[in-house]
């Protein structure tokens, strides 16, 4: 396990020398916000309530689900892995001694949390800029689920982005396919507009998926609402991730066998 | 003008002949950008499903306006994008160079030596989703309009090259600027807002200093009938300074470039 932890720590560390990578992604999550604002503003200067949301509580969902995604940077993780086995680097990971998906999660980790650290300045700074009122909860057990949603969607969504990584190993180039998954997360995870608006049979069936509970409902948890859904989302998503823990397992021990380590 | 036309036709067959190499990639535009534009249509859709209009838009109109932006985005695609994509790389690494040497147009060349035939299905959904906004506005559309908004959509590719290849050429100037692309990420986000919601600041920004606001909505504007003649006659100004700015800028760019050193 400490191996892991060294991994993190120095990812971290690192990520201050991609000060151009911090910057951006803050100035992006604050981009997002501030259109959202734009087109909210519009909505609600001639709506009071839409879906059960005043003005506050839709731009406190956004900033709450921007910096909730912006902490996911676990698509690093598929391109990474894309590359290194096209280009025939992914050696490193069969020949040291490590468990190569707990590398990757050691290192989306690591550099999660300098993330976090700038997002959460920026989320600030968007809060104090705009001067409205932010309105989340103060229940600490719903905080708490929350965050344990969380920490349990990143692991998740680096098991995810790690399974499609290893697809290279078949498909030799999935880029087209994981900026299609792109476009596709970024609406199921509920970034782009609340999934309390879509229909309500639609809805339904993302519950059974796990991207609902990856940023979606952590952030309907923290500004106070759908508080009956916990108990099935961390469930649901345990589920996941631990299907996805055997997925990975059976898939690489298979896939690696396809791997020259030459590059393609 | 004829040369040119026969260099173009030359550079095109050279790319259809490299895409049908890899033949599993030939469609991957239209997918990723078919699917980024089915999330706007859904995103706003679910918002039309709880108010009745955005900024004084119809359902309609929206459409349109997505349509338009997804038809522009299927033509910068098609025609231009996979050629100025890296130019950042080539002036920073000096491959600028092959272009400069050979007896042809350097920037004729990077603009139209990767026309992407894989985009060409995204014109055609775009083009649907245009027909199915005007069909939802239900406006009485002349055939005088329709030339108008043709023209204009064209218009606004241009402008979008003209913002694409300002951006890529800060390289000649400042060398550090790798990842200056990047930038347009950011600020092509706008271009998924209608226009007719900014204001004050906003307006200035996004009409005036980064047009990305006007590219959709002005052709947007014209099908529903709401354009004025100023609007249209703004449209054209900005689209005619954006484009003698970016060719000065590359021509004093040229200048500036320094080879394989840079």
């Amino acid at each position: 396990m400490k191996k892991y932890f060294e991994v993190a720590k120095v990812l971290f560390k690192s990520q201050l020398a991609f000060r151009f990578d911090i910057a951006f992604n803050m100035l992006f999550t604050v981009t997002k916000i501030l259109f959202a604002y734009i087109v909210w503003g519009a909505v609600f200067g001639e709506n009071e309530y839409v879906a059960g949301f005043t003005l506050n509580s839709m731009l406190t969902y956004y900033v709450v689900s921007s910096f909730l995604s912006g902490l996911d940077i676990s698509e690093g993780v598929s391109w990474e892995i894309s590359s290194r086995i096209r280009n025939g680097t992914f050696s490193k990971y069969l020949v040291i001694p490590v468990w190569p998906e707990g590398y990757f999660h050691a290192q989306n980790y690591g550099a999660a949390a300098m993330y976090m650290i700038f997002n959460l300045f920026a989320a600030v700074v968007w809060v104090f800029l705009f001067r409205f009122s932010f309105t989340v909860t103060t229940d600490l057990c719903l905080l708490t689920q929350a965050a344990l949603m969380v920490v349990l969607g990143l692991v998740f969504m680096v098991q995810f982005s790690f399974f499609l990584g290893i697809l290279t190993f078949k498909f030799g180039d999935i880029s087209a396919f994981l900026m299609v998954k792109g476009n596709l997360v970024a609406f199921a995870t509920g970034t782009m507009v609340p999934l309390t608006l879509l229909p309500a049979g639609v809805v339904s069936v993302m519950r059974f998926l796990p991207f609902y509970y990856v940023t979606y409902l952590p952030s309907m948890l923290i500004i106070g609402r759908n508080k009956e859904e916990t108990g099935l989302g961390l469930l649901t998503l345990g589920l996941w991730a631990f299907v996805f823990f055997a997925i990975n397992n059976i898939a690489f021990n298979r896939l690696r066998k396809k791997y020259d380590g030459v590059g393609i | 003008m004829k040369r040119q036309l026969r260099l173009i036709w030359i550079l095109f067959k050279m790319k259809l002949s490299h895409m049908m190499v890899f033949r599993l990639n030939f469609f991957g535009a239209f997918f990723v950008d078919g699917t980024m534009f089915a999330v706007q249509i859904i995103t706003f859709s679910a918002i039309y499903n709880n108010v009745e209009s955005i900024g004084g838009w119809s359902r309609g109109e929206m459409t349109v306006f997505i349509g338009t932006f997804s038809l522009i985005n299927a033509l910068n695609m098609l025609i231009y994008f996979f050629g100025v994509v890296d130019l950042p790389q080539k002036i920073i690494n000096g491959d600028l160079d092959h272009y400069l040497t050979k007896p042809m147009n350097p920037l004729l060349r990077l603009t139209f030596e990767k026309i992407d035939l894989g985009s060409l299905p995204l014109v055609f959904l775009s083009i649907g989703i245009i027909l199915y906004g005007v069909a939802l506005m239900e406006a009485s559309v002349t055939p005088l309009m329709a030339a108008a908004y043709i023209f204009l959509v064209l218009l606004m590719t241009v402008l979008w090259y003209d913002v694409e290849l300002i951006i890529r050429i800060i390289p000649f100037y400042i060398s550090s600027a790798q990842r200056i692309d990047r930038i347009e990420d950011l600020l092509s986000l706008n271009f998924k807002v209608p226009g007719v919601l900014y204001k004050g600041v906003f307006k200035v920004l996004f009409y005036f200093i980064i047009p990305y606001g006007i590219m959709s909505t002005i052709p947007t504007q014209m099908l529903a009938g709401t354009l004025s003649f100023k609007g249209f006659a703004y449209g054209v100004g900005v689209v005619v300074f954006f484009t003698v700015l970016a060719l000065k800028l590359w021509k004093i760019g040229l200048k500036s470039y320094k080879s394989a050193s840079s």
